[in-house]
């Protein structure tokens, strides 16, 4: 155990490198999140701040997974590093488990933030708990969607170009940060379908918050994300014995 | 007795439509550094690819360290280390970082890795610049922290698909030696390389693939000694004047032919007055074995 927990280690020191050596990606990160904040409270927004808190669990993580985590998994693929990780005692969890321990300081910034923004508005900091189980399927979720696209591309590409859209697409149009009751009827329910607008469903109902839907609808638009997008990365991520 | 470290028999794997390997059987020798020497494409990646279980092959069958490559891929990974062709490091780590924590990510302890990465740094002469980023390194100094990575994992069978691809001389040959010491602590090697005299340098085997398939196999030196011919003599065409030449390798402005002792050297010396119509004389090499085979010379077979 003390072995494959080492082995983490290692892989995740190799990813935390990057931000070492390029910190001005994580400066950006902390001055978008920040700047995000200061510009609700200074509209006055207590609701608006108390969203934040959730859309920077759920956004931090998503965008983890789907950005960071699939892309350079993706680059490294491409670097044929993966190939020599595979041929090694290094195992896919092993792997998979380092490279996101590796990346979390992008995530890390986003919950200091969100833990700071909840404080000012007197959101009781025992619910991050419940809201980490929510950081995890987001995790989880955005990883393996990303994955199943760059897994597929044919000839290689800039594949920051392509996890960078998705995860525009999928955190800044839909609301996430504007709220779920914004849209009329029955398009509220239809957004259900964007697995961000689930998850930030899902986060409203571990905190017992009130939520515009059925939780239930969430539970199955994200429990059906989560067996196609497993499904489809399967299909492609092999650890080798291709 | 002679330990194998790998079997292949009849390994076979198809790319859709295409089989990029047909027919490879080999064995790799305990202790020992077998070159799979062939032109791009002749299938010496898919090959290794197959023997370190990143594909399955389509037909055949092998065995590596004792175990299938089919159903003990999780064990047979344990005891391996890679170098793909190509491979490029993360550039964002210094080459001591690379070594030390990619020691670590194959499990190795930290303070065992560290010490290590020190050690790889000196064999590799990669002092003056062990602690800048990769991105400050010239290719060449990147291509022997990757071989340093592989090297280091102390593995029992290591693949080295082109590792010295994009060397200078110098690093070339410092490769080449650690690759060769390598073998002292116990390692074998399978590697890959389409350059002859790399082969010729290096190899205790040499395996000339084509077609996806083994064309022969062989101590380089015993596959030298069984060409008819000891020379080669490269002549400038408009040199040749009327003379007649029967058998040759065109290259252009230039002819190869071959000469089987000293003797017919010295006598075709004698036939060019001008001496400038000889490029160059050399003994003969993997090169000419190779090309006699791909020819289909009967005399050589």
């Amino acid at each position: 155990m003390f072995r494959t927990i080492r082995q983490i280690i290692g892989v995740a020191i190799i990813n935390i490198k990057a931000i070492q050596r390029q910190p001005l990606w994580i400066v950006q990160t902390t001055i978008s999140v920040s700047a995000w904040a200061l510009t609700m409270y200074a509209w006055g927004s207590t609701r608006a701040l108390d969203n934040l808190v959730l859309v920077y669990i759920v956004a931090g993580s998503w965008a983890l997974g789907m950005n960071t985590v699939a892309q350079s998994i993706g680059w490294e693929r491409l670097d044929l590093i993966y190939d020599s990780n595979v041929a090694s005692t290094i195992t896919l969890p092993i792997y998979f488990l380092g490279k996101i321990m590796g990346l979390a300081p992008y995530f890390l910034v986003n919950l200091v933030i969100s833990m700071a923004v909840a404080a000012t508005t007197g959101m009781r900091l025992l619910l991050f708990l419940p809201l980490m189980f929510v950081a995890v399927v987001s995790l989880i979720l955005g990883s393996f969607l990303s994955l199943s696209i760059i897994l597929r591309l044919k000839t290689p590409t800039n594949i920051s170009a392509i996890t960078n859209t998705l995860r525009t697409l999928t955190i800044n149009l839909p609301p996430l940060y504007y709220p779920l009751a914004f849209l009329p009827g029955m398009l509220r329910e239809a957004s259900l379908i964007i697995p961000t607008v689930s998850l930030m469903e899902m986060a409203r109902w571990v905190i017992h918050t009130p939520t515009e839907c059925d939780p239930i609808l969430s539970f199955i638009s994200l429990l059906s994300w989560l067996s196609v997008s497993v499904l489809l990365v399967a299909k492609k991520l092999k650890w080798g014995s291709e | 007795m002679t330990k194998l470290v790998a079997v292949a028999d009849g390994l076979g794997r198809r790319f859709g439509e295409n089989w990029g390997l047909k027919d490879m059987s080999l064995t790799l020798e305990k202790g020992k550094l077998t070159v799979l020497v062939g032109p791009n494409g002749s299938g010496k990646t898919t090959t290794i690819r197959i023997l370190s279980t990143l594909l399955k092959p389509s037909k055949g069958s092998a065995e590596v360290l004792g175990m299938d490559v089919l159903t003990d891929f999780k064990k047979i990974r344990k005891r391996i280390a890679y170098l793909p062709q190509g491979y490029e490091v993360n550039r964002n780590l210094t080459p001591a970082e690379s070594i030390k924590w990619n020691l670590v990510a194959r499990g190795a302890p930290i303070n065992e890795a560290g010490l290590d990465a020190i050690e790889w740094i000196e064999k590799m002469g990669l002092e003056k610049c062990k602690d800048r980023s990769c991105w400050a390194l010239s290719g060449g100094e990147r291509r022997r922290v990757a071989v340093s990575i592989i090297l280091s994992t102390n593995a029992d069978l290591i693949f080295l698909d082109e590792p010295t691809t994009g060397l200078d001389v110098e690093a070339r040959y410092a490769t080449w030696k650690i690759v060769r010491d390598s073998l002292k602590d116990g390692a074998t090697v399978l590697l890959t390389t389409h350059d002859m005299k790399e082969a010729e340098t290096l190899a205790d085997t040499a395996i000339f693939v084509k077609d996806g398939r083994n064309l022969m196999s062989d101590n380089p030196q015993k596959l030298i000694d069984s060409l008819p011919s000891r020379y080669r003599i490269t002549i400038k065409k408009e040199a040749l004047g009327d003379r007649f030449v029967k058998e040759s390798v065109d290259v252009g402005d230039r002819l190869v032919v071959y000469a089987k002792d000293e003797d017919e050297v010295r006598r075709f010396q004698a036939d060019f007055h001008d001496l400038t119509g000889i490029a160059s004389v050399n003994r003969v090499g993997l090169e000419d074995v190779y090309l006699r085979l791909i020819k289909g010379d009967e005399s050589y077979v």
